[in-house]
């Protein structure tokens, strides 16, 4: 098993390695440097040119990224060419704000989709079942800024509030930092709720339909024992895995509902820096964000082999 | 033979009709829709006679009447006429994005599954590094480094769910080759990418085809996001996610500049992820 898992974690590294390659030839790639965008019309070549060498831009493309790589290795991100500041600072600082927003947009959807789920299962084919799987199908439909901008609008209008507009960290005050971050998390948690609902409905059913469920019920075992024993049990492997898938998805959906509510996030920072062809923080940026993947699904691997023998033993 | 069951033509497609929203009205509901959204990316004129681009200042940011069914806009533009407009455009990019992300992912899959060794190492480690980034963070990617233009976009949507047709087709290839009838194929001489092109793509394509209706939704709301963002189609083309972008700075003053092109990639994604399921539903039971 450990074996495997080295392997899987080499595989990660290698692929984190290519994305991280394949983005700074990318950037490479296009007419435009931030230099250009610094200089405008008033640049001369010479200034051009001594501002190019600075940030190193002047180097063949393999260079810049081997010394970018060197870096990397040494914990150093590297500085932000229109800010000044370490990247490392700025992307922990923006990784936080995502991460809140991430854990407890995963804390909503799953307190809700999974109860709703599996009461619609239970109820398979009528009114109630219909009735959730309509929020499921309504919830997977609506884009996420537009539920999160109707949202604005509703609150704004029925209870003429509207969030603060600057950002709060948590650690300066709970409450207005809640206050800012209700509407994107239900905007966002909506959706996702929606999404474990509809899965977790599918799972519950279709065990439902197994044999041993309808040998345990013909055996005379009390039906609450047989879906908490039994169907919950099974089921709970592929919810485990959703969740990882989750919480990819809510970090993708996060980039635009940063962008909408004004949030200083890894979508925000992520999005300023692309425009302003800040390279060292784009590529910190995505760096943050493709590692986090992976030990979301290295996370969900490990806990997959946790919960089910089956697994732990092959 | 008895007189009542000869029936005409239109009255068996009624009496299918009837049995589909006794049986799926799901997918009832979803073709329902769905018919009605491409007769209006089709024949648009046939919907309204206002002009997308029409500005009129006078009559900027008015609310729904019966002049302007859905508003105006910050310049006066006639919403309803817009949403209406921005369908064909709208969809076309998106099914158009799709099928060059069906083509290029089902042929490199089918290669991938089909050949094996050091081709499917290569690709299998390319896909990988596409899906390693989610899917609407790609797209920014793309379009924010390329710049924003229709063609980037198009060339954003196409790349993000190329992985999902990748895999899709690699398993289904995987699984075809080991069937008797590649073997009897191969014992018969025929040379492999003949077998390739002519046996195993025509068992996998209903698989594609089924993964292109499920996808439909979801890149449909990865176009708007963009759009939204202002990395996708730009103004003033009426495109839904245009649209949207432009009504966000006003929408504590002008909701309705948004609800309705929200309300249409919603109505759009919502037939399309009926009759996806509905589908998917047949493939699975087969």
């Amino acid at each position: 098993m450990s074996a495997s898992l080295v392997k899987r974690l080499f595989a990660s590294l290698l692929t984190a390695l290519l994305a991280s390659l394949l983005v700074f030839l990318l950037m490479r790639s296009v007419p435009g440097d931030v230099v250009s965008q610094m200089m405008g019309q008033a640049g001369g070549d010479t200034a051009e040119n001594a501002l190019r060498q600075f940030f190193g831009l002047d180097q063949p493309v393999y260079m810049q990224y081997f010394n970018w790589l060197l870096q990397v290795l040494q914990g150093d991100l590297g500085t932000s060419w229109t800010r000044g500041v370490p990247v490392t600072e700025m992307v922990g600082k923006a990784f936080l704000v995502t991460l809140e927003i991430g854990v407890i947009t995963l804390l909503v959807a799953t307190l809700v989709g999974v109860p709703l789920g599996i009461i619609a299962a239970i109820n398979e084919g009528k009114p109630l079942d219909t009735l959730i799987q309509s929020f499921n199908i309504l919830g997977l439909s609506a884009p996420v800024f537009w539920t999160g901008l109707m949202l604005l609008v509703g609150v704004s209008s029925v209870l003429s509030w509207s969030p603060p507009l600057r950002f709060v960290p948590p650690s300066q005050s709970l409450s207005t930092n809640l206050e800012i971050l209700v509407l994107p998390i239900l905007s966002l948690g909506l959706l996702q709720a929606a999404a474990y609902s509809q899965f977790v409905r599918q799972n519950v059913v279709s065990a439902m339909h197994q044999e041993y469920v309808r040998t345990a019920i013909a055996k005379g075992v009390p039906v609450r024992l047989v879906f908490f024993k039994h169907i919950l049990r099974n089921v709970l492997i592929p919810i485990v895995t959703f969740m990882g898938l989750i919480l990819i998805q809510i970090l993708g959906g996060v980039v635009i509902i940063e962008s909408l509510f004004a949030l200083p996030g890894l979508g925000r920072l992520l999005l300023s820096a692309i425009e302003t062809r800040d390279y060292p923080v784009v590529q910190g940026a995505l760096l943050i964000v493709v590692a986090t993947a992976m030990v979301v699904n290295l996370a969900v691997d490990l806990t997959y082999r946790m919960i089910d023998p089956r697994v732990r033993e092959s | 033979m008895n007189q009542s069951t000869i029936r005409s033509a239109p009255g068996l497609l009624v009496d299918s009709a009837r049995r589909m929203v006794r049986r799926e009205p799901g997918l009832a509901l979803g073709l329902a829709i769905l018919a009605a959204i491409v007769a209006v990316a089709l024949f648009p004129q046939l919907f309204t006679s206002a002009s997308p681009f029409d500005i009129d200042v006078a009559a900027s940011m008015l609310p729904p009447s019966a002049d302007h069914w859905f508003g105006t806009d910050d310049v006066g533009r006639d919403i309803y006429a817009r949403v209406i407009f921005g369908t064909r455009i709208t969809l076309s990019i998106c099914a158009g994005s799709l099928f060059l992300s069906a083509i290029a992912g089902g042929t490199l899959g089918l290669i991938s599954g089909f050949f094996g060794g050091w081709t499917d190492q290569v690709l299998g480690r390319f896909v990988d590094v596409l899906l390693s980034f989610p899917p609407i963070i790609l797209g920014i990617i793309i379009t924010g480094i390329l710049g924003p233009q229709t063609i980037n976009l198009i060339l954003a949507l196409s790349i993000v769910y190329m992985p999902v047709f990748f895999r899709i087709a690699r398993a289904g290839a995987m699984s075809e080759i080991g069937k008797t009838y590649v073997e009897a194929a191969r014992s018969m001489g025929i040379n492999e990418p003949t077998i390739l092109r002519r046996h195993v793509t025509r068992n996998v394509m209903p698989l594609i085809l089924t993964q292109y209706m499920i996808l439909f939704p979801l890149i449909l709301q990865i176009q708007a996001a963009l759009g939204f963002l202002g990395l996708g189609v730009q103004p003033p083309t009426p495109d839904w996610g245009a649209i949207l972008e432009q009504g966000k700075d006003f929408i504590l003053f002008a909701p309705w500049m948004s609800l309705f092109p929200g309300l249409a990639v919603l109505l759009a994604s919502l037939s399309l992820m009926l009759v996806g399921r509905a589908l998917q539903k047949r493939v699975d039971s087969r």
